[in-house]
């Protein structure tokens, strides 16, 4: 039998008071897109449902002194739709752009879609490859995590009970690219994604460099191998080459309804090379290798 | 068994109180309380018939929690059809391409159309596909349900792509 209860948080304080009180059996709903499909699937049960909908606070996108900040609350819709996104950070932008569907896209959160942590949440790879942190309050005090201390497994974070994601914050990067793979255009839940971000210096050596990986793992990886076969470097075909195979180091997929295991072992490093031929602004299939 | 509990929201235009579950969807609150051109698909988020405006945007109501709405304002098709000039826009269309054939993805279609439609929607088939690509059709291809938007686009005199 299906049992819980409903209370409406008006604000963020409303909403910590009420983790605080209820801990154990409070569960956050704002977008409601997965939350709704663990109630009716029973995952979830004897819960106070916390509603967070509507809490203006934390939703926006900020831009100031060369650091984007999300509020948790902001739908997918907003991400996909901003122009500054587009022009700071493209690897975010274009994973809410193949987020779901559009409909989706208007209730799903960036908050939930990381605090679900699913290992094939699209905006995982982005806010890892942009080095994000996730500003995390509960009742008296605030913390900040950074992205790819977050995530602990399969549906794990480091979210304690009692604690409310208000945001994500990260430095702008147009030097950033994601690309997704999955079974169908709209609704995919993602085979493999990737994501990269990178900085270079004026003879286009790279200086600083992250990648990030979805549905590759039991959580959203970063692909430390890859980025130390690239790091100092040029980009060339020798470079690229060493950077497809150390992909392999980092990560351990498996078999899954969507694809195998071996499927994704071979596509992880051809999208790699693609996110970060595209974040240093070269066309993979030209600077790549074939 | 979780109790019931009063929700006020404004459906197609009129303030109404239903008794729901805590854990109701906004889907389920709907039908329940007869707004049956609402329909009931995969009621998982993946097939979009149960597509209704929150708030002027679409949403799926089966994996939208009833009471997180309290206080706010849903359009079914039915309502709007009554009620919004460009669904019936939407609605004509639809009939003139014969985008319908059994006429179960029907409603959230035109939700969805509507809702590319308010947002600056133009003539671009390609647009047009990802604006529904939400929305499960089995019949009819999609490429008549296309065809009806993108003449609802043309109507209005917007970019033609």
């Amino acid at each position: 039998m299906k049992n819980f209860e409903f209370i409406k948080a008006p604000d963020v304080k409303a909403a910590l008071a009420l983790l605080d009180k209820e801990k154990d059996h409070a569960y956050l709903v704002a977008g409601s897109t997965n939350a709704m499909v663990d109630i009716r699937a029973g995952k979830v049960n004897d819960r106070t449902l916390i509603g967070i909908r509507d809490i203006d606070a934390l939703s926006g996108i900020k831009f100031s002194r060369g650091k984007i900040t999300i509020g948790a609350g902001t739908t997918i819709s907003e991400i996909a739709n901003s122009a500054l996104l587009a022009k700071k950070a493209p690897a975010l932008f274009q994973a809410a752009n193949d987020f779901a569907d559009p409909t989706t896209r208007n209730s799903a959160t960036i908050g939930g879609n990381i605090a679900n942590a699913s290992p094939a949440a699209d905006t995982a790879p982005p806010l890892l490859a942009l080095k994000a942190e996730v500003i995390i309050a509960k009742k008296g005090s605030k913390r900040r995590v950074p992205m790819e201390d977050f995530f602990l497994g399969v549906n794990k974070t480091v979210l304690e009970k009692d604690e409310l994601i208000l945001a994500v914050e990260f430095s702008a990067n147009p030097h950033s690219a994601f690309y997704k793979v999955g079974l169908r255009n709209a609704m995919a839940i993602s085979v493999v994604t990737a994501a990269a971000s990178v900085r270079k210096d004026r003879d286009g050596k790279i200086t600083d460099v992250a990648i990030a990986l979805g549905s590759v793992a039991p959580k959203p990886v970063r692909a430390y191998n890859a980025e130390k076969a690239v790091l100092g470097k040029k980009l060339d075909d020798k470079v690229i080459a060493d950077l497809m195979k150390a992909v392999a180091k980092d990560i351990s997929p498996i078999d899954d309804v969507r694809a195998s295991a071996e499927y994704r072992k071979d596509v992880a490093p051809v999208i790699v090379k693609r996110v970060l031929c595209k974040s240093c602004g070269i066309c993979a299939n030209e600077g790549g290798t074939k | 068994m979780s109790n019931l509990l009063p929700l006020t929201l404004k459906v197609n235009g009129e303030e109404k109180t239903f008794l729901a579950s805590p854990h109701a969807s906004l889907l389920r609150v709907l039908r329940d309380n007869y707004y049956w051109d609402v329909k009931c698909g995969c009621e998982e988020g993946d097939c979009g018939t149960c597509t209704v405006l929150l708030d002027g945007k679409a949403v799926k109501s089966c994996i939208t929690l009833a009471h997180n709405c309290a206080g706010h304002e849903v359009w079914t098709d039915k309502g709007l059809g009554y009620n919004d000039e460009i669904t019936r826009m939407i609605q004509d269309a639809f009939v003139e391409c014969g985008s319908i054939q059994c006429g179960f993805c029907t409603p959230g279609m035109i939700v969805a159309a509507k809702h590319y439609i308010d947002h600056g929607g133009i003539a671009d088939r390609k647009e047009i596909r990802k604006a529904i690509s939400g929305n499960l059709c089995r019949c009819t291809g999609y490429n008549k349900i296309v065809d009806a938007i993108y003449k609802v686009a043309v109507e209005l005199g917007r970019e033609v792509r």
